[in-house]
């Protein structure tokens, strides 16, 4: 069987533990601790040189299969927020208290990242919310962590559950701030050009969004200094 | 036109269904149903019947563009702009769904300017019922 032969070759090289790359060392004490990572190894692709001088072994699962986990994490991590009970009450505190209904923030797992190794898992959530929300509901996130992970290892096949962390992710806010500028802008425009018209016909006549658009501009003006 | 005699099994008295009446609707619900390949966001009032709907296949994305947030947020943007013409205020949301769609919906609702009552999420949830289709082997 292939991976045996490998796993053969990877113990009786006495070379290859000197070399400290991440990846190569992480293979070699776990294999010497234990039998193979098939997984790792079967599926992988493995660059062996043939100089003894330097033997770099990376051993990645093929990038097709890490996109396809990626999703199926992605797909079993938001229906863990959506049904299970102990996440939503770590995300949610008042949900304990039977305010689930009515919802003070939103959660929502935007993207999942996963290494090429399959070991290391990153979760980007985006918080609907005011400061507060946020913080709570990251906070319960990353103190679910080893909770979640667990219950990742019962839900998908994997050979190794891989370790979660979880990230704030701000680009859905940053997006929807700069989508309010240019609105804005586009708006301001628009009311130039009304306005323009308007002077040569020689009519008054009322700014069509005002009434929508002044409370908008209070808070947008702070959000210009803060886009980058 | 003359009256004529009612036949039965032809549709002469056709229903014109709701008339595009400008209904003024102050306080509505909008659903936004996020799945993970598209949005679908339906307003409607405060009973439940629809007033308008739009969702990211209708606003010209096609394929794997429709699952983003940005085609959520305009979808969103999409169908409340037909409501905030006929004077909606205020506004309730129920989200259904996971997917990117639930929070760049909201978001856009927000910036609006429509007045976010609550947000309720009311993603269907069996009390054990259906046996769900198999797992997926990834």
């Amino acid at each position: 069987m292939p991976h045996l032969l490998i796993h053969r070759s990877t113990i009786t090289l006495p070379c290859f533990i000197a070399h400290s790359t991440p990846s190569c060392s992480r293979l070699a004490s776990v294999g010497l601790r234990r039998p193979a990572q098939n997984r790792l190894i079967s599926t992988a692709t493995c660059v062996g040189d043939g100089n003894a001088a330097n033997r770099t072994i990376i051993c990645m699962a093929n990038p097709r299969r890490v996109k396809m986990v990626a999703k199926q994490i992605r797909r079993e991590l938001s229906d863990m927020l959506l049904t299970d009970k102990v996440l939503q009450y770590a995300v949610l505190p008042e949900a304990a208290l039977g305010a689930d209904r009515y919802l003070s923030s939103l959660t929502t797992i935007s993207d999942v990242e996963v290494s090429a190794d399959l070991q290391v898992v990153k979760v980007y959530v985006s918080v609907f919310g005011d400061e507060r929300g946020k913080e709570v509901a990251l906070a319960g996130l990353k103190s679910k962590a080893k909770y979640v992970r667990s219950e990742l290892g019962k839900r998908m096949k994997l050979r190794l559950t891989p370790e979660i962390r979880f990230l704030e992710d701000e680009s859905l806010e940053r997006g929807s701030r700069v989508i309010a500028i240019l609105d804005r802008i586009k708006d301001e425009n628009e009311r130039k050009v009304t306005k323009d018209q308007v002077y040569d016909s020689g009519e008054f006549a009322d700014g069509s969004n005002d009434n929508v658009e002044w409370e908008g501009d209070d808070l947008d003006d702070e959000g210009i200094i803060y886009v980058k | 036109m003359a009256k004529a005699i009612p036949r039965t099994g032809s549709r002469r008295n056709v229903r014109i269904g709701s008339r595009k009446s400008a209904r003024r609707i102050p306080k509505g619900v909008i659903h936004v149903q996020a799945s993970f390949n598209n949005t679908i966001v339906t307003v409607t009032d405060v009973r439940g019947r629809v007033v308008s709907w739009s969702s990211a296949g209708t606003c010209g994305f096609k394929g794997t563009r429709r699952g983003t947030p940005f085609a959520a947020q305009t979808a969103a943007s999409n169908a409340i702009r037909t409501v905030v013409d006929q004077g909606m205020q205020r506004a309730e949301v129920m989200i259904k769904g996971p997917g990117l769609g639930r929070d760049a919906a909201l978001r856009a609702i927000r910036r609006s300017g429509i007045l976010l009552t609550f947000v309720r999420d009311v993603t269907p949830m069996p009390h054990n019922g259906c046996r769900p289709p198999k797992k997926r082997r990834v």
